[in-house]
């Protein structure tokens, strides 16, 4: 294979590399320049966190190939600041704290770069157009905007230099004081390495050979056509496993590679370390599973029912959890009540869709010590469950915790570091996988997808005088989280009000789809999601403003909740009072009044997005009197 | 109108760290050389900003600044167990168990110094950098006081574990007590729905949250602000789909996020109702960020245009049935009302 | 991921038709690479190789870019972003800054090709439509008997299907000319998922010219896509309009025969109703940037739609 000699001028130093003829101009960056600030987020220019300047023009550079780099001068983020002082882009990043994660700041940084450059007085709505290609998961961008309208302003002295210094504190008031981020400049700069950033001397790379079908036995893996490849150094399945198999958050359910049979799509079945990834790649194809198709459940109700096909054998009627709780008399309550609200609400499957994807490194150190580093949001659970799987003590297993390029709940999951244990020891060499955008999302958890039947009963006062919610939500393929979910949902889910009866029931089920698990709020976004639309419906239904029939029904000091607990201050009647203010809400009971209503517009909502930032000043003038 | 506005609102509570389990988190803090601290504990930044949380706490409870502090390796070999980064129990199991810590390894320091200047150990305090006697003309730099302290045989070294009075629920009724601290919300949003197209736009959303006490409220906006940007996605867009188990929406051209045109201005509210219970006050926001948003932008649909969306997301087919419904109803109605 | 032997980079048109001649049947041709590289990972085309790719964006013939004697001559490599930067072919195609301003990303726009996005003939191509109604003709070239030769066609006849194009196996799409149409006034409308980098549901292209009157249609142009395999021009649409007097009832006349055009079997009820609001918008909105008088149509019509 004739290699492409590379020649550039790369943050003004000049380089020489060859490289393979299809590598990317991501990949030249990133693994023969090191130059690691330069993300792979996705892979398919959905996210931006690749984005470089090619001769001045920024480009996602996981959509260039390397070969359109010739000869020319490319600039990366660590480019930015060079003489080692960030730039005033940088430091206004720094100043708004405009950084979460960090993992998309660096693109979102060129991006941004990349916009002042082009008009140096970019409008706020220009400004969001031109990062309109880089996604953010953990700012919601707000804090993003702020930072560049600030650069903007210093750079073109409408505000002063003195505008990007730190907040004074007063006489070591810290705590609630606005302390820009300790962690910032290493993220606005590129310098912060990820897992996926990483690399040891004689470092392996690892890929994982997945499952295809739903539901399927394993009837035999045969791996010798990808041990004999060149390069490739080991090869591990379920049976490389010398202790007791298995993990999850409540119950460990899940093996580190399938074990004899595959309960999802994606499922790892085995995984290969090699020299190169494409070596690693090409021996995972290689590896010949035979699977006999078993009758696969995609519908949480559906596998309830009796002769349903059974994912987990412990349980046979796929119940993962039930949640009850119950509180005075519903079924008598509900028909006393003089308005009953009856509906059945849907909620979807969602992806964490952190722009970092899973990455891990292990291997075993000196004193034989397995070690493993990784963004993972549990090391302390992980440590106990890896310390069964390999069969050693727990001081022989040791976790570091990698910076998270976002989590959200989906790197509590221990759904690789196992295999990259067995590995690092089958070898004895480091070993470091970094999964695909497509692996992330096809083969990790989601949010927990939910059905609510919902009955809430009110009196002609509004007071709220029962609620029945029985939510069934689909696990998929192992427990993870599943138990505490429906926990979460089941206590919080009728919401902060006084109710006397309570019947709440929520069903975490086994399916052969994707496995859901944790995800930032756990449950009670559906729940509440439920409770809040219903509340919405009584105050019609009954003639009262949202907030009014709230503050009718909301817990108070010294309230009792659904679990029978007494708490001592309740906010929530001070919280609706400032929320009120703050929005300058007009009084009113919901009835499609958005035509009338007299606070809409005001200085806290925007403007409705027209794509037409560049056109409002455009030479026509035409184009002002545009009417879409 | 093809384009109408309409505005809703929402409320919601949440619970603060492990659910129905008994929590706990340790630390370790030395007051180190040249006056700066090591912080010591098993967690490190997912991007809620706990790092620089845990150096103000440290900070403000030792007497010196953020930037004096270094937060250690998360790594559970060289580090005391935290738990894990979830569940809104970051800044309330972790910044509680460190300023226990750092409060520890003052008394270390403070009693050396309260020898020193035979002064009442009680009279002693610190800030930016300075330790002094109050009511006297004891005032040394920290750095000074770490030497005088080692010299005395004294490393000024602190611990600390936090755990919480919880439990679980009750098998039949679900009785128990799964927190010790809770926190309440609400939001409002505001909304235009294209009828020609059934495209949601939220303008705004303001966001009023009980955070215990805020240590960085511009950490707290962020939680906020990217809280309720993931349940515009779930709200409008968001959809993991699968057929037969196959995902059909593998990678970002198929699963839509929220990008800098989907999002609405946003205006936090920070309540500070402070926690009786640990010692400094704080709760939490993460998760209950976004726990009220996706039913206020619903309910700011049906404001603006009379539908009520109960199965996510809204997405603009989804709007624009829904409204076809409607209008078929409504004919439906004026017919037999006119018959 | 995509992964080939040999990358080659000719540097005139007679390179590259060595390079296709020599590597016939192994070869892919690429200009942004937008497409492809996306294409080959999983979930879609999965691990690909193909043993050469021929990279033609470099060839000066596709990278011409000339307004001249009332005609518009643009290289098949010309970016998207060139309609949002270049006030010169603003000035002359005035619909395609509207359309560009939608086409994936600022970043995607400075790599994608309008070569490329005609060649890869998707059935929701956001600039297909709007170079239909710029009446769009492409040029063909290949080499017979060692001769470079060329053929051109309306656009129209170019995509047969999603995917599939006239254009030969020996051939290379250089170049697109359009006629300059600076007294017309554009407007692209479009929906998806979101409002930035996102695939088409339904996207409709307007060009309109109002005559000195300022009150008749003197040339109505409209496209649409997202409707069925390939993006196709409104012609009765158009002829119903022509020379006629703007006015709301004149054009929910004509939106209501669109939904008819609707092919697509999936999510066609939503279709045909964006495809009826969109003509409508896209209508008045060209109207008014062509300089139509605002009094021709009344605001309650205008509030509705626009």
């Amino acid at each position: 294979m004739p290699d492409l000699k590379i020649e550039a001028t790369v943050n003004g130093r000049k380089v020489s590399k060859n490289v393979a003829p299809f590598a990317r101009l991501l990949d030249f960056v990133r693994d023969d320049l090191n130059l690691t600030g330069t993300k792979e987020g996705c892979g398919a220019g959905e996210c931006g966190t690749c984005s470089v300047f090619v001769d001045g023009v920024l480009v996602k550079s996981c959509l260039v190939p390397a070969a359109k780099a010739k000869g020319a001068k490319i600039e990366t983020v660590e480019g930015l600041a060079r003489s080692g002082e960030l730039s005033v882009l940088q430091k206004a990043f720094h100043k708004t704290g405009a950084s979460q994660c960090g993992y998309c700041i660096p693109g979102m940084v060129m991006a941004a770069t990349a916009a002042i450059r082009s008009n140096p007085l970019v409008s706020d709505d220009e400004i969001k157009e031109r990062l309109g290609g880089n996604i953010c998961r953990c700012t919601g961008y707000s804090k993003i905007f702020e930072a560049v309208e600030l650069a903007r302003d210093v750079m073109n002295g409408a505000r002063p230099a003195t505008a990007l210094q730190e907040e004074e504190v007063d006489e070591g008031q810290f705590i609630g004081a606005n302390v820009r981020r300790l962690d910032a400049p290493s993220k606005v700069s590129g310098a912060l390495r990820y897992a996926g950033d990483t690399v040891m001397p004689g470092m392996l790379h690892v890929a994982v050979l997945r499952s295809p079908h739903p539901h399927a036995r394993i009837v035999s893996i045969d791996t010798s056509a990808a041990e004999a490849l060149p390069g490739v150094e080991a090869v591990v399945t379920s049976a490389d496993v010398p202790g007791v198999d298995g993990f999850g958050v409540f119950v460990h359910d899940q093996p580190v590679m399938a074990k004899g049979k595959v309960r999802y799509v994606g499922e790892a079945v085995a995984a290969v370390a090699a020299e190169d990834e494409l070596t690693a790649k090409r021996a995972a194809a290689l590896i010949k599973v035979v699977f006999e198709a078993l009758p696969a459940i995609f519908d949480p109700d559906e596998a309830m029912k009796a002769g349903a096909p059974i994912v987990h054998d412990y349980a046979p009627d796929n119940v993962t959890k039930h949640i009850p709780i119950r509180k005075g008399d519903v079924e008598k309550a509900l028909a006393e009540c003089d308005l009953v609200i009856e509906n059945t609400y849907e909620t979807q499957q969602v992806e964490h869709a952190y722009l970092e994807p899973e990455a891990g490194l292990a291997w075993v150190d000196h004193d034989g010590v397995v070690t493993v580093l990784s963004p993972s949001q549990n090391i302390t659970n992980h440590r106990h469950m890896l310390s069964r799987i390999i069969a050693k003590p727990i001081n022989k297993v040791r976790f570091i915790m990698s910076p998270v390029g976002g989590g959200f709940g989906g790197k509590e999951d221990m759904i690789y570091q196992g295999m990259l244990a067995l590995l690092a020891m089958k070898t004895g060499k480091p070993v470091r996988l970094v999964f695909t955008r497509e692996e992330s999302i096809a083969t990790t958890a989601k949010r927990h997808p939910a059905r609510i039947h919902y009955r809430s009963g009110f009196m002609r006062d509004g007071r709220l005088k029962a609620i029945a919610l029985r939510m069934v939500s689909d696990g998929g393929a192992y427990g993870l989280s599943t138990e505490g979910v429906m926990r979460k949902a089941a206590i919080l889910g009728a919401g902060p009000y006084d109710i006397q009866n309570l019947q709440v029931d929520t069903i975490g089920v086994y399916t052969n789809n994707t496995p859901s698990g944790a995800f930032r709020s756990f449950g009670a976004l559906q729940t509440q999601f439920a409770t809040e639309t219903q509340m919405d419906i009584a105050a019609e239904k009954l003639g009262l403003d949202p907030f009014e029939i709230r503050r009718i029904n909301m817990m108070r000091n010294g309230a009792i909740t659904h679990t029978k607990q007494k708490l001592g201050s309740v906010s929530i009647g001070r919280v609706l009072d400032q929320l009120e203010k703050a929005a300058q809400w007009e009084k009113g009971a919901p009835a499609q009044r958005g035509d009338s209503r007299g606070d809409l517009g005001t200085d806290g909502a925007r403007r409705a997005c027209a794509l037409d930032a560049r056109f409002v000043e455009a030479p026509t003038k035409t184009m002002k009197s545009e009417v879409a | 109108m093809a384009r109408k506005r309409g505005r809703g609102m929402a409320a919601s509570w949440y619970g603060i760290a492990r659910t129905a389990t008994v929590d706990r988190a340790g630390a370790w803090v030395e007051i180190d050389d040249g006056g700066t601290a090591k912080v010591i504990t098993g967690v490190t930044e997912i991007g809620e900003g706990i790092l620089t949380v845990l150096a103000q706490i440290a900070a403000q409870e030792v007497g010196i600044r953020p930037e004096d502090v270094t937060i250690g390796d998360n790594d559970t070999a060289r580090s005391p167990e935290a738990a894990h980064a979830g569940a809104t129990r970051q800044t309330y199991m972790i910044g509680n168990v460190v300023a226990l810590a750092a409060r520890d390894a003052r008394a270390k320091l403070d009693a050396v110094l309260a020898k020193e200047w035979n002064v009442d150990v009680g009279t002693i305090k610190a800030a930016g950098g300075e330790i002094w006697a109050e009511g006297t003309n004891h005032r040394i730099e920290m750095s000074e006081a770490v030497h005088l302290s080692k010299s005395r045989g004294v490393v000024p070294l602190g611990s600390g574990s936090f755990g919480t009075d919880t439990t679980g629920l009750a098998a039949d009724d679900g009785a128990g007590r799964p927190w010790q601290a809770y926190v309440f919300g609400g939001q409002v949003a505001e909304v235009e729905v294209d009828t020609v197209t059934g495209e949601v736009q939220v303008l705004g959303i303001w966001a009023a949250h009980d955070v215990g006490r805020a240590v960085n409220p511009r950490g707290v906006e962020g939680q906020i602000e990217g809280g309720i940007v993931q349940a515009v996605g779930q709200a409008l867009m968001e959809d993991y789909k699968t057929e037969k188990g196959q995902t059909t929406t593998p990678g970002f051209a198929k699963y839509i996020l929220p990008t800098s045109l989907d999002v609405p201005k946003i205006t936090s509210v920070i309540v500070e109702d402070p926690d009786p219970i640990g010692p400094l006050g704080v709760k939490g926001i993460g998760e209950p960020a976004m726990v009220p948003t996706i039913p206020a932008i619903m309910n700011a649909i049906y404001d603006a245009i009379g539908v009520r969306i109960m199965s996510l997301p809204a997405t603009p087919e989804k709007v624009l049935s829904a409204l076809r419904e409607k209008r078929n109803r409504d004919e439906e109605r004026a017919r037999i009302v006119a018959e | 991921m995509l992964t080939c032997d040999d990358y080659l980079t000719p540097v005139t048109l007679g390179e590259a038709f060595d390079a296709m001649e020599n590597h016939r049947g192994v070869y892919r041709l690429v200009a942004g690479a937008t497409d492809i590289l996306p294409w080959a990972r999983e979930g879609r085309a999965g691990d690909v190789h193909i043993p050469v790719l021929i990279d033609i964006a470099g060839i000066p013939e596709l990278n011409v870019r000339e307004v001249a004697g009332g005609n518009v001559r643009l290289g098949a490599a010309t970016r998207f972003q060139r309609f949002l930067d270049d006030k010169t072919l603003a000035a002359a195609l005035p619909l395609m800054p509207f359309c560009a301003v939608w086409f994936a990303d600022d970043q995607i726009r400075e790599s994608a090709t309008i070569g490329g996005n005609l060649v890869n003939a998707s059935p929701a191509a956001d600039g297909t439509p709007a170079l239909l109604a710029h009446d769009a003709r492409v040029v063909l070239s290949s080499r017979k008997a060692g001769k470079i030769v060329q053929r051109t066609m309306p656009l129209s006849e170019f995509a047969t299907g999603p995917s599939n194009t006239m254009l030969a196996a020996d051939e290379i799409l250089v170049e697109v000319q359009c006629p300059a149409l600076p007294k017309h006034g554009g407007a692209f409308e479009k929906v998806g998922h979101r409002r930035s980098l996102v695939i088409s549901t339904v996207c409709v292209a307007a060009l309109v010219e109002i005559d000195a009157t300022g009150e008749r249609f003197a040339d109505v142009k409209l496209a649409v896509a997202g409707i069925g395999p390939v993006p196709r021009r409104m012609t009765a649409i158009e002829e119903a309009l022509k020379t006629k007097a703007l006015s709301s009832a004149i054009l929910e006349d004509a939106a209501d025969s669109a939904g008819d055009l609707v092919a697509s079997r999936t999510r066609q009820d939503y279709r045909r109703e964006v495809v009826r609001g969109f003509v409508l918008r896209a209508l008045i909105n060209a109207a008014l940037r062509a300089g139509a008088s605002t009094k021709l149509i009344s605001r309650e019509f205008e509030a509705k739609y626009a």
